[in-house]
């Protein structure tokens, strides 16, 4: 009940923030949005703000931090970076999705 | 956690930072888009488009921020109530189940309360205990003679405080009209060992024990009732019974000492025990066994070393004084509270114990309901799970609904309690010690509210797993009418474990109907009906020389009120719960000075038997010329010429019953010149009791005979006939305790009653609930195959056989469940033994009758569903899907 479009791709989009993270470094919520926008090639029309309850959620498990800092311009801004935890998850979360996606693959051949 | 409990009192410090979040998101967002040539305004708007919607994310991101838990609680129990209004039908029959169950629940709970948690009404009662005498021998041996006492008081090492106490009855004389009233003989310091002060004057002083002293503490009601609440009433003198007191002081109003006799009117010292007129007063006769006895431990001293004290410190004086201590050569110490509930304990256990059978009963209708309805809603949780949401998540809302549901059922079942709990009380009456305390309060409603939460998570727990384990893509493809055979098992078993329940119920019920029928049925060697007993005192102080010719002239004007058949005294008349032993000397059988036999003792006038209608089996009744002068006799019997003289006549044979006759030389020897046929003294004896009878008027003591009166006419329209005849022989003698004989047997049956109403009351409950389940699981059994019904139709099966089907389904579960209650019937029955009078605890009767019932009930429930099986239209069945 209530849950949006975002929760069908929670798994996928908690993924993707973590990937970004993990290939840049500490990031804005702005930046990581962007950097996913590029990467899946407009392909997945994805509103911008759906980022930020995924990364409240990661955040409550402790596997991305928040900080304030500086933009490149100047602009103050929240900084998101992998924690310990978020590092080990992202094999994980990789593995469990590559499983799916091999299943998937299997599974359109056949028919 | 802590930090998103934090985060909630940090609330507005969190939206800040989100807001400034977002704001810079979209500001970075616009000066790209201006850089890439857009206007500023066009730049603004495509920011805020790809955002997406501001005030929605600001939204899911602040709920999320708080604390979780308790945001989707919030959202849960909205959603469960919505659930519930939008299937009213199926929330009234849950809340009106679980409010049967939950409501007897509390009730019983309130009584339990009241009775057995409540603690006593004086400063730290945990350190109070009774303590008593007890010894080998046959008979019991409770009470404490006074110097027994007084060595106790002195050489005990456990107790701060040692108070002994008994009853006594006086007339209160001098004031407007004489009344009967219902004192205490205490030591001097009961109100420290209480920690208990007058509201007015002071309590005894050490001194007041001595010989000669009369002072009393009046209660509260008394004062107001007799001295109409005069202040200046303290150093007032009374007279009770003859005898000049001055009154000390007036207690509060909650006082009640003992607590189980709450009409207590005065206290008075010891030292009325100590008549200087007396030569064997009662502080010096080590064989006077009459005391009560409490005590407040030492700190730090547990019951167990106080109990270890005692026991050899009776050791001792039985050594000390073998003549009058032999048979009380032990002694026991309970907590003041297991002393004053004794057996009732037991009773409330029972009680307890069965309403909660009925509870959990409840609770596997309300699952069988909640199972059925998952199954309905199946699709819908598919769904949800589908988009997103884990199971942990559709448990916890399936669990939340069922405990709102719960508390739901709670709130009615309070309002049941509030409603059933006086009339419950009044059929308890007086049988149980407190009980008239019991009220709804806060303790019992917290408790309510306890049984509320749990159950509605344990009927909701096996829903909300099955619910969880529900496979998705099945239930989607098929429409949600996919058959999960686990649903199916998981309501089988919880009618199994009902019928189960239902049988321990009934049977428990039913022997203790049994028990009561036995009761009210059985031969009390007397004929109870048209007989009238009442009671007033001579006192020694104007009767010690006239009082056996007061007696006769009394006797004969009674005999001669029209509507009296005829009438004789009894100091100790059955179902009066009064009795006294009395120890023999038998030269057939001598034996050292206390090891002598005891038997139940009564002094009676003449005509006593002809009027109980006791059967006079052998030899005479007593009559007018037993006098102090002529041979001295006494009836026994036939239990007692059973057991002491093994079917020899004992016409002619002498004993020596220890009560002497006033004449120096201490007991004579009686004659035996009678047996008569034996009576049950209370109406729950279980056997026989040997008794002696000796005459009141070849007896010194023998001050107060209660009149049993046999009438032709309505045994209390005489009433006021009575009351004029004694008052116009002495207007300061009120006559007290006027009832029938068969109220007296009502009353001593109102706990058994009481006992077996409750329990029939919940068996029957459990029964209703049980078949309304079983009927439920089969009804939908068959709704969910009809499709499969149809198609067998469709192919030739006859419509017997699925009647048939369908009934073998239900005798299954009836008959697991049957047996499973019969095996625990037969384990747990004993602890009723002690409830249970004339039949066994495990009565094959009874059990075989409960399985008839309940296999009848299972039976019933079972038919319409399979009537309804029967008649499924093949065509439409099949058409329908």
């Amino acid at each position: 009940m209530g849950e949006d479009k975002s929760d069908v791709l929670q798994g996928t989009l908690d993924l993707m923030v973590l990937k970004t993270l993990e290939t840049m470094g500490p990031q804005h919520g702005y930046g990581i949005a962007r950097r996913i926008e590029q990467i899946s090639e407009q392909a997945l029309r994805l509103n911008q703000g759906t980022i930020y309850p995924a990364l409240l959620r990661l955040r409550q498990r402790g596997w991305i931090r928040a900080d304030w800092g500086t933009s490149e311009n100047g602009r103050r801004a929240r900084y998101y970076s992998l924690t310990k935890t978020g590092k080990a998850q992202i094999e994980k979360e990789t593995e469990s999705w590559e499983r799916v996606a091999a299943t998937m693959a299997r599974f359109l051949t056949v028919q | 956690m802590f930090s998103r409990i934090l985060a909630l009192f940090r609330r507005r410090a969190l939206d800040r930072d989100l807001d400034e979040e977002l704001r810079s998101h979209l500001e970075m967002a616009a000066e790209e888009n201006r850089k890439r040539g857009m206007s500023h305004e066009e730049a603004r708007r495509r920011a805020m488009r790809d955002f997406g919607g501001v005030t929605q994310v600001r939204e899911t991101v602040r709920m999320r921020e708080g604390v979780p838990f308790v945001e989707n609680l919030r959202r849960d129990v909205a959603y469960a109530l919505r659930q519930m209004g939008r299937a009213p039908g199926f929330a009234a029959v849950v809340i009106i189940t679980l409010a049967l169950g939950i409501g007897a629940n509390t009730t019983v709970f309130s009584i339990v309360d009241a009775v057995m948690l409540r603690p006593l009404p004086y400063a730290q009662p945990q350190r109070l205990v009774e303590a008593q005498s007890s010894g080998m021998g046959s008979f019991s041996a409770e009470d404490v003679s006074y110097p027994d006492f007084f060595d106790w008081r002195r050489q005990n090492r456990s107790f701060e405080r040692l108070v002994s106490y008994h009853d006594a009855s006086f007339t209160l004389t001098g004031v407007e009209r004489a009344v009967h009233l219902n004192g205490q003989v205490v030591s001097w310091d009961l109100l420290p060992l209480l920690g208990v002060s007058p509201e007015l004057g002071r309590g005894f002083r050490p001194e007041e024990e001595k010989r000669g002293s009369r002072v009393v503490l009046i209660s509260h009601a008394l004062w107001v009732s007799q001295f109409g609440s005069d202040a200046s009433v303290v150093g007032r003198t009374i007279h009770l019974s003859g005898d000049a007191y001055t009154i000390a002081g007036v207690m509060p109003a909650s006082f009640r000492f003992p607590v189980v006799e709450p009409k207590t009117s005065f206290w008075t010292t010891l030292a009325m025990d100590d008549d200087a007129n007396d030569h064997h007063p009662a502080v010096g006769n080590r064989g006077m066994h009459f005391l009560n006895v409490i005590g407040r431990l030492k700190p730090g001293v547990t019951v167990a070393r106080a109990d270890a004290d005692m026991k050899a410190m009776a050791a001792a004086l039985a050594k000390q004084y073998p003549d009058s201590n032999t048979g009380h050569d032990s002694a026991e110490v309970q907590s003041e509270l297991t002393a004053l509930l004794g057996d009732t304990r037991m009773l409330l256990m029972v009680v307890l114990g069965a309403v909660a059978l009925v509870l959990l009963i409840a609770c596997g209708n309300v699952a069988n309901l909640l199972l059925a309805r998952a199954r309905e809603r199946e699709r819908e949780m598919a769904m949800r799970s589908a988009l997103g949401a884990n199971r942990g998540r559709i448990v916890r809302q399936l669990l939340v609904e069922s405990v709102t549901l719960g508390i739901a059922g709670g709130v009615a079942g309070c309002a049941l309690a509030f409603l059933v709990t006086p009339a419950v009380l009044r059929l308890i009456g007086e049988s149980v010690p407190r009980a008239a305390d019991a009220g709804v309060n806060l303790p019992v409603l917290a408790f309510a509210l306890l049984v509320s939460l749990v159950s509605g998570v344990l009927f909701g727990l096996v829903p909300a797993v099955t619910a969880a384990k529900a496979d998705l893509l099945s239930t989607l493809k098929e429409g949600g009418r996919g058959d999960i055979g686990g649903h199916h098992r998981l309501g089988s078993l919880v009618i199994v474990g009902q019928v189960a329940l239902g049988i321990v119920l009934t049977a428990v019920a039913g022997l203790l109907m049994t028990s009561f029928v036995k009761l009210t049925h059985k031969d009390e060697g007397f004929n109870p009906n048209q007989v009238l007993m009442f009671n007033f005192e001579t006192p020694d102080s104007r009767y010690m020389k006239t009082r056996p010719a007061f007696y006769r002239e009394y006797f004969e004007r009674l005999r001669a009120l029209p509507g009296v058949q005829s009438a004789a005294g009894s100091m100790l008349p059955p179902m009066t719960d009064n009795a006294a032993e009395l120890s023999f000397e038998n030269p057939e059988h001598p034996v050292p000075e206390g090891q002598q036999s005891n038997a139940t003792v009564d002094a009676i006038s003449p005509e006593y038997f002809h009027t109980m209608q006791i059967p006079l089996l052998m030899g005479r009744d007593f009559n007018d010329g037993d006098d102090l002068k002529s041979t001295q006799v006494m009836i026994v019997n036939q239990a007692f010429a059973e057991k002491y003289f093994h079917g020899e006549n004992p016409l002619g044979k002498k004993l020596k019953p220890g009560a002497g006759n006033g004449t120096p030389g201490g007991p004579p020897w009686r004659e035996i010149v009678g047996v008569v046929g034996n009576i049950r003294a209370s109406a729950t004896q279980r056997e026989m009791q040997p008794m002696q009878y000796l005459p009141a008027s070849q007896l010194a003591l023998w001050c107060c005979m209660r009149t049993v009166m046999r009438t032709t006419v309505d045994p209390m329209s005489l009433e006021p006939q009575v009351r004029n005849l004694v008052s116009s022989m002495d207007r300061d003698i009120p006559v007290t305790d006027v009832s029938t004989m068969r109220d007296l047997m009502g009353l001593e049956l109102a706990q058994p009653r009481f006992a077996m109403i409750l329990l029939g009351a919940f068996a029957g409950l459990a029964l209703v609930l049980t078949v309304v389940g079983l009927y439920g699981v089969m009804a939908y059994s068959v709704a969910r195959r009809t499709r499969e019904i149809g198609v067998r139709l469709a192919l030739g099966a006859q419509r017997g056989t699925v009647l048939k089907m369908v009934l073998r389904d239900a005798a299954v579960l009836v008959g697991v469940g049957m047996a499973i209650g019969i095996a625990a019937t037969l384990a747990s029955a004993s602890v009723l033994q002690s409830m249970l009078y004339g039949t066994a605890s495990r009565n094959p009767l009874v059990l075989g009758g409960v399985c008839g019932v309940v296999a009848f009930a299972g039976l019933v429930a079972a038919y319409v569903p399979a009537m309804r099986a029967a008649g499924i239209d093949p065509m439409r069945a099949l058409r329908a899907e």
